[in-house]
């Protein structure tokens, strides 16, 4: 079995789902995870599927160009992906970051977060339609050992930066 | 009637610590908050820095809400304290100060609350929208409070051990344990 990223964007109808992962089908594929959601009006989706045997890229590309073509998507695009450890890795804490929109905040925070070693394992933005548009940014990340004070108060400091608020909270654990 | 404007984000009183309540100032601020609350359809409940008063009061009504299942009628807090709490929930919420904003957010299940006009205990939803508009007298939005961003279906297995909280909120998040919270479908228009 051999593993593929699969990355499609187009203008949100009904319908996409459901072509892309017909084709996958009819290749003998089994799709492992996947994230797809609608962003701005398109459609994006993000997906690893398992081929078997020695499936090629360029098999499954020219059958998901004609779906692209079909649907008018923007853009497809499938790679092959080195196997990896499904272990999803593990978020330690919750930031959260809004205020007035502007550019420079995903990219202000995100610097810090890399420049400290601390991996973000799931990221969401939103803008709101007001008239004065908020930014609202999500993102649970790891800590891995950074003592959460020290990156609070170093989040704080590029919050006053950007004119931000931000807040971060350790994820609760499960209670069994 | 006093019906007065909502304030929006990123309007920076929305982030401020409110003033103790004098007890002059009580009885006009709860009618403003009050005569607002009313005026708009589905609100259950405001805080007075939302309406640019940085006084600590609250006005919360869930009384005619479908999700309220017990309710304590219209409940006007000031000064208001919170003396116990108890369990925790995950419910959406929105605010009529972050139009178009809604999340997950974890509150206790059960609080008492203690304030000028006596003692008051809420649990569920009216709870939720207790602790909510308790939130704006600190500078606290529901946003700071966001429980996690996949929905409880695709929860991680293991979340690594946290410490303390470190949010700037006095307060930190409930640490009771994790009842299977129900994340309501609808956003709820608490103020």
């Amino acid at each position: 079995m051999s593993e593929f990223s699969v990355t499609a964007i187009g203008r949100d109808r009904p319908g996409i789902v459901a072509a892309v992962s017909e084709v996958l089908l009819e290749a003998g594929g089994n799709i492992e995870d996947s994230r797809m959601a609608i962003l701005r009006g398109h459609f994006a989706v993000m997906l690893i599927v398992d081929l078997p045997g020695e499936a090629s890229s360029e098999g499954l590309a020219s059958a998901l160009e004609s779906v692209r073509e079909r649907l008018g998507l923007e853009a497809v695009s499938v790679s092959p992906v080195e196997t990896l450890d499904a272990e999803d890795a593990a978020p330690s804490h919750v930031l959260t970051v809004y205020g007035a929109d502007r550019p420079g905040i995903v990219h202000g925070v995100a610097a810090l977060l890399a420049e400290r070693g601390v991996n973000i394992t799931d990221l969401e933005t939103r803008v709101t339609g007001a008239a004065d548009p908020v930014y609202v940014m999500v993102i649970e990340l790891a800590l891995r050992g950074l003592p959460g004070d020290e990156l609070e108060s170093e989040l704080g400091r590029v919050a006053d930066e950007l004119e931000v608020d931000v807040s971060l909270r350790p994820l609760e654990a499960e209670a069994l | 009637m006093s019906v007065r404007e909502i304030l929006l984000y990123p309007d920076r009183r929305l982030k401020q610590i409110a003033a103790p309540a004098q007890a002059g100032e009580i009885d006009a601020i709860a009618t403003d908050l009050v005569d607002t609350m009313s005026s708009l359809g589905h609100c259950v409940g405001i805080a007075a820095p939302q309406l640019g008063l940085m006084s600590r009061v609250v006005a919360v009504d869930v009384s005619s809400h479908p999700k309220a299942a017990t309710s304590s009628g219209l409940l006007v807090l000031a000064n208001p304290r919170i003396t116990e709490r108890e369990g925790s929930e995950v419910g959406r919420e929105g605010c009529l100060s972050l139009p178009d904003v809604t999340a997950n957010v974890r509150r206790a299940a059960r609080v008492v609350v203690e304030h000028a006009a006596g003692l008051v205990e809420c649990e569920g939803f009216e709870a939720r929208c207790v602790l909510h508009e308790l939130d704006h007298l600190d500078g606290i939005l529901f946003l700071d409070r966001v429980e996690s961003l996949t929905e409880d279906v695709f929860r991680r297995r293991n979340y690594a051990s946290g410490g303390e909280a470190q949010s700037r909120s006095p307060e930190g998040v409930p640490r009771d344990s994790n009842s299977p919270g129900s994340a309501a479908s609808e956003p709820e228009r608490t103020g």
